[in-house]
């Protein structure tokens, strides 16, 4: 539509039709600036572009693309969940934990991941069911996930892990990483399912109006909580996975880490007015602003500044998205 | 017809919500391929009836029998299961999705849970091509103007392949045109055995499609009559309990000088050319169907939306508003359309509702003075007859009537020199609406100037002098209230006459025709 007038308005020459086209796509927009950000700093710095940092890069944010995905999802729903970092540092533990105590591997990850299902279970139940306030709620179990975790260990790493566990976080694939290709896998999956399956296709109805939602016969509690369940369970994978990489439980990992995510989710087109992004942006999103930090870091500016500086960009791109919207209405 | 199964049968049904006995006893029937209107008053239980049959609510005494079968309908998912559709009176589309999307919301065609596009968006096109019209099913919904929103809620409705299919004012933002399509795929539903619950306030719809109509009042089922045996006065009388009152038009020879005059606003895209003055002790209408913009219209009189172009003058000096609190600093008052949202605090007392708006009126040297509020209060209470427990209650209990008079209240203790309101009786009982109408004829008396908005165009044609007709953002034409008729402004409105530029005598023939 909003293609349309600019059409009317100039002559529809390739170029306006291309930045019309990326204002409006966030996925496009934020491409070209990933672009951008590549090309500037392989001329400013030769260890930019080479295998080493990208792997780096890549595997450093594994985490945070994982659980993305189940923030997009609530997100789009009309929620969020602050516990994400928590049930990571939660599952992380208790899977060494139980590792140390000679549980078997696979139960050992499974018990893990069922941990992160019944943090989200927690939550969902709080939110639509109680209908307590989804920033109050999961602040309250962000703060007990991490509580549990802190207690078992009493602050303390967990390592001495069996050699095996290790392999998923070391392994590589014809040089690519394990782990980033899970992620990408994940992240594919995810993204067709978002646009394609009927169920999580509700959840654009429940986040655009939910009473009009359950008017149109979703159920949406359940929709809700099954959403609340999946990103607590996406949070104890990268909290396995971590561990895995580390090869330590580690209680204080991903201090902070839901507001990272929430933010590389905003920026890649999602909205806590809900009822919209996708995975893709959201992935997208952290990409974005794993390079910027990756960039400013290979700058030598100082990680004070760098937080400066993605906070700016968050603000940045969410009035960018304000302005275009108003424009086009 | 009387030896069928009826597809939905309540058998003495009753339903409070709290202390508040909203459905009384109330037995009726849907019989396959009829069409039965259900009218009243609002407040009277239509929707609370409809809530009922879509499992929106449960029955607190009496039972609700489907084809014959004792059934408890637990929500909305389950109606659709029993083969209910619903068309809501406000719509619920969800606006960034597709028109195929929000048609099938939910309920997509889908292979091992992946959606079907293809298949989706032909049987959607498919839907729509019944009511000839040519939409872009894979544009999103909230690019498409409201009428064509409310075919799509109506589409669907129909895509779930239902038995019974309830609508709730389904024509508010239609073209005659429309309707008339609305109405053949009506007549070829029920000919397919489906039954349809219509209702509405538009009497000439119901007696135009309508074979019975069920009168409720006050919760209670008064009567059911097949169409062809009675007459739009007789239901009338019935929905309103007897008489049908003659409220005298208020004398309009105080009118005074011109307190507000708009000269072509324009805001791009939304309105155009907007030119209307208000006079002292004049009540104006201003009339539009949904998408009309009339609100717009009258949030850019009160300073809360900013028109591009034109000139504002109040009292004769031009003024740039740029928000409420300046507009009211001209001396003009907003009464918003949705009191739950727009309009109260529903957590707050009756007497912090009150006062919100001149909280200045009671300050005293920086010093709230809850005694002057105490005594506003009780003022407006005894002049609208609130009921209420106290000034301390919280206003969410009280009914939909009280709530507008107490928001009405709250605006006249501002002595505003004009004021705007918009839907000044939407939801409220008959006695409500005639004491809001009297109150506000009262103060156009003492010299107020009125604007008033509606989409009740009855409502219109009894409160006011003069009606400005807008359809699609433009003044399409006035009528004076002699001339005046729900049918008369419904046409202009519609913009099925678009006399440009007509002088009121113009609109008033065009719309006579």
């Amino acid at each position: 539509m909003s293609l349309q007038i600019l059409d009317k308005q100039a002559a529809p020459s390739l170029m306006s039709r291309v930045i019309s086209a990326c204002l409006h796509t966030r996925e496009l927009t934020l491409l070209l600036m990933i672009l951008g950000i590549v090309v500037m700093m392989s001329f400013v710095t030769p260890y930019f572009l080479s295998a080493s940092n990208f792997r780096a890069v890549a595997v450093g944010m594994t985490p945070t693309a994982i659980i993305v995905i189940g923030m997009a999802i609530l997100l789009a729903s009309g929620g969020f969940d602050l516990s994400v970092g928590s049930v990571m540092a939660l599952s992380s533990t208790v899977v060494a934990l139980l590792l140390l105590a000679g549980v078997p591997m696979p139960v050992a990850v499974i018990l893990g991941l069922l941990l992160g299902a019944v943090a989200g279970l927690v939550n969902g139940i709080l939110i639509t069911m109680i209908g307590i306030n989804p920033l109050v709620a999961t602040l309250g179990t962000m703060s007990i996930a991490r509580g549990i975790a802190l207690v078992l260990t009493e602050g303390f790493s967990v390592s001495s892990l069996p050699p095996a566990f290790g392999y998923i976080g070391k392994a590589s694939l014809l040089g690519i990483p394990l782990l980033v290709i899970l992620t990408l896998s994940l992240i594919i999956l995810f993204d067709l399912a978002v646009r394609h399956t009927r169920f999580f296709r509700q959840i654009y109805f429940i986040g655009a109006n939910e009473k009009a939602a359950m008017l149109s016969g979703i159920a949406v509690n359940r929709v809700r909580i099954i959403a609340y369940i999946l990103t607590g369970v996406l949070a104890a994978l990268a909290g396995v996975l971590l561990a895995s990489r580390l090869m330590s439980g580690t209680p204080t990992a991903g201090n902070a880490l839901e507001l990272q995510v929430l933010a590389a989710a905003v920026i890649g087109g999602a909205s806590l007015r809900g009822g919209e992004g996708t995975i893709l942006g959201a992935f997208l999103g952290v990409v974005f602003v794993a390079l910027i930090n990756n960039a400013m870091t290979m700058l030598a500016v100082s990680i004070y500044w760098q937080m400066i500086v993605i906070g700016a960009v968050l603000v940045c791109a969410v009035a960018l998205d304000m302005l275009v919207r108003r424009q086009s209405t | 017809m009387s030896s069928q199964t009826p597809l939905i049968e309540f058998r003495t049904v009753s339903k409070s919500f709290g202390s508040n006995k909203v459905i009384n006893h109330v037995d009726f029937e849907l019989l396959p391929g009829e069409i039965h209107a259900l009218v009243g008053e609002n407040g009277a239980g239509k929707s609370t009836c409809l809530g009922m049959m879509y499992g929106l609510h449960q029955p607190d005494t009496g039972s609700i029998y489907l084809s014959g079968k004792k059934t408890v309908i637990d929500n909305p998912a389950h109606a659709q299961n029993l083969g209910i559709g619903c068309v809501f009176q406000e719509l619920s589309l969800a606006g960034g999705l597709s028109v195929a999307e929000n048609i099938f919301a939910g309920h997509a065609p889908a292979t091992f849970g992946i959606v079907d596009w293809r298949e989706l968006h032909h049987r959607a096109q498919t839907l729509l091509g019944e009511f000839n019209l040519s939409v872009n099913v894979s544009a999103p919904v909230d690019k498409l103007p409201i009428s064509t929103r409310q075919v799509v809620e109506i589409a669907k409705a129909l895509s779930l392949n239902s038995r019974v299919i309830l609508l709730d004012e389904p024509t508010s933002a239609l073209t005659p045109d429309e309707v008339d399509k609305l109405f053949s795929i009506l007549r070829d539903l029920t000919r397919r055995g489906i039954g349809i619950i219509y209702v509405s306030h538009h009497m000439s719809e119901i007696f135009n499609i309508a074979d019975r109509v069920t009168v409720l009042r006050d919760g209670r089922k008064i009567s059911t009559h097949n169409t062809s045996n009675t007459s739009e006065n007789e239901i009338v009388a019935e929905m309103i309990g007897g008489h049908v009152p003659t409220s005298a038009k208020h004398a309009s020879d105080a009118i005074g000088d011109v307190l507000l005059e708009a000269q072509s606003l324009s805001f791009p895209g939304v309105f155009e050319d907007i030119s209307l003055t208000l006079r002292s002790g004049e009540i104006v209408g201003l009339a539009g169907l949904m998408g009309s913009r009339r609100s717009v219209i009258a949030k850019a009189l009160a300073g809360l939306f900013t028109a591009h172009e034109g000139v504002l003058k109040v009292k004769g000096e031009p003024v740039e508003l740029r928000s409420l609190s300046g507009a009211m600093k001209a001396g003009i008052g907003y009464v918003p359309e949705e009191r739950k949202t727009d309009g109260l605090f529903l957590d707050h007392s009756v007497r912090d509702n009150l006062v919100a708006a001149s909280l200045k009126k009671h300050t005293v040297n920086g010093i709230f003075n809850t005694a002057s509020a105490r005594r506003a209060t009780q003022n407006a209470i005894e002049r609208f007859s609130v009921k209420t427990a106290s000034q301390d209650t919280d206003i969410r209990f009280l009914s939909g009537g009280n709530q507008q008079k107490i928001m009405l209240a709250k605006w006249l203790e501002t002595e505003p020199d004009i004021l705007i309101i918009d839907e000044p009786t939407k939801g409220v009982d008959v006695g409500a609406k005639f004491q809001i109408h009297d109150e506000l004829r009262k103060k156009a008396a003492d010299g107020m100037a009125i604007l008033v908005v509606s989409s009740d165009f009855a409502e219109l044609a009894t409160l006011t002098d003069r009606i400005i007709v807008v359809h699609e953002g433009r003044l399409v034409g006035e009528i004076s209230a002699e001339m005046a008729t729900d049918d008369s402004i419904l046409n202009l409105a519609a913009g099925v006459q678009v006399p440009s530029q007509s002088t009121s005598n113009e609109a008033e023939r065009s719309a006579l025709q």
